[in-house]
């Protein structure tokens, strides 16, 4: 997970207090309800560039931040400029 | 085991109507139903037959639920209630929880009760303030609720608290509590406008149990809420008011056939009866449908099925309370707005005035926009 990404959800999660996200941080329990999901999917779409499919939108993938990321990662493709 | 057939639930729902007038009268508890559940089976519907249960299915819990609901809806809220429990139970609890509780229930010994409410959570379900303390294997809980259904009556609870060692009100667990096990206290009175029999008081529930009668892994309950307590009580409510609908509904018709007291060529009347009863059948269709996806998809967690199922409630609540309301337009104020009727109209608007409240329609709906936005297909379920 990169420091955007961590970041980013990091500002979603109401508990996220001082502890560092990491992949195993699980985010319901982080204060992620459903309004912040969808707060949350869309600032992911836009900062990576993606558009998760509905059938990706499920539980398990908000479940921790690791899940996200790595639907993210399946999902985003090179820049022409190569910046991603 | 013993069999759990009609003949309980017309049993159980013969005993509710006898004492229903007297319940809501009072405010007070079923207790002559809730014999009839115990002496029938019909509390172990739901119970696997390996635990010596009904082994019935979720669409048996709604017949059965229906039927109490035509005779008191509070006796039906009751019953629906304590199989969503029991489903809990099924599902989610260890073996040695199983084995512990689940032939109980079965042979009639225990009723349980819900204890999902809190102070400070504004109805929030998924969320508990009620730390509980974790010292070796045995968990110390103290637990307060504003509304408790049933629960001076109940042998049991299952209450939601913070998981041990919680850093959020989000990390929740769903705990089994026997009634022995607890300090039960009872912190005020019950005087509500309707479903005045379920008794639902302020309770503080104080006590030890050991570790493993937590249902399901720490911070399990989101699962347990997202899978069989959420569903299983929008379906087994749902079932219940239109029960209480359907109900009067009949008893309406009853008195418009055998006094020959209107003129049936009467427009206004006709269209009426229409309107009510298909409000009924688009409930009811709508309830079988639900049961039937959450029986048969993959992933009930999934967006079109939540949306599925709270939609069910929300229209239930909805559409039952209408129903009803618009039964005392068509019969006039003397049958349909005196609470000495035989037709019990007055009775049952009162009690169908709470659905839109039995975790709020607004809340729903809030959820339920928010699940949209996870659809763009629109995949029906």
């Amino acid at each position: 997970m990169d420091a955007e990404f961590v970041a980013l959800v990091t500002r979603h999660l109401r508990y996220a207090g001082a502890g560092a996200v990491t992949a195993h941080s699980r985010l319901r329990d982080l204060g992620l309800d459903s309004m912040r999901s969808i707060e949350l999917l869309f600032a992911v779409e836009d900062a990576y560039g993606v558009t998760i499919p509905d059938e990706r939108l499920t539980d398990a993938t908000f479940e921790t931040a690791g899940n996200l990321w790595t639907v993210l990662q399946e999902l985003a493709t090179p820049l022409p400029d190569g910046t991603r | 085991m013993r069999p759990v057939d009609g003949d309980a639930v017309a049993t159980t729902a013969a005993v509710a109507e006898r004492f229903a007038a007297t319940a809501d009268e009072r405010a007070a508890f079923p207790a002559e139903a809730l014999r009839a559940m115990r002496d029938t089976g019909l509390l172990g519907l739901l119970v696997p037959t390996v635990y010596g249960g009904g082994g019935g299915s979720v669409g048996d819990v709604v017949d059965a639920t229906v039927e109490l609901g035509r005779a008191d809806l509070s006796v039906a809220l009751v019953f629906a209630m304590h199989c969503q429990q029991v489903a809990a139970l099924a599902r989610y609890g260890g073996e040695r929880l199983r084995e512990h509780v689940l032939p109980a229930v079965a042979k009639g010994d225990l009723y349980l009760a819900s204890v999902t409410t809190e102070t400070g959570t504004g109805g929030h379900l998924l969320t508990s303030e009620s730390p509980v303390a974790l010292a070796g294997d045995t968990l110390h809980v103290d637990r307060r609720a504003p509304i408790v259904t049933g629960g001076r009556h109940a042998d049991g609870f299952l209450m939601t608290v913070q998981t041990p060692g919680a850093t959020t009100p989000h990390q929740v667990d769903l705990v089994f509590a026997a009634r022995d096990q607890l300090t039960v206290e009872v912190l005020g009175d019950w005087q509500p406008l309707g479903m005045r029999a379920t008794e639902s008081v302020p309770m503080r529930l104080a006590g030890d149990v050991p570790a493993w009668q937590v249902v399901g892994p720490p911070g399990g309950f989101r699962t347990i809420a997202a899978t069989v307590f959420a569903p299983l009580a929008h379906v087994g409510w749902s079932a219940a008011w239109l029960g209480t609908a359907a109900g009067a509904l009949s008893r309406v018709v009853g008195h418009l056939r055998t006094g020959k007291r209107v003129d049936p060529s009467a427009e206004l009347l006709r269209a009426h009866l229409a309107d009510v009863r298909s409000r009924l059948d688009v409930v009811h269709a709508l309830l079988r449908h639900t049961v039937h996806v959450l029986e048969t998809a993959g992933d009930t967690t999934a967006a079109p099925v939540q949306l599925l199922v709270n939609t069910l409630k929300v229209r239930a609540a909805e559409e039952c309370h209408r129903a009803v309301d618009e039964l005392v337009d068509v019969v006039g104020l003397r049958h349909g707005y005196l609470a000495g009727s035989p037709l019990r109209l007055e009775r049952a608007l009162r009690d169908l005035r709470s659905a839109s409240l039995n975790y709020g329609n607004d809340r729903l709906r809030l959820a339920g926009g928010a699940l949209v936005l996870l659809d763009s297909k629109v995949r029906l379920a």
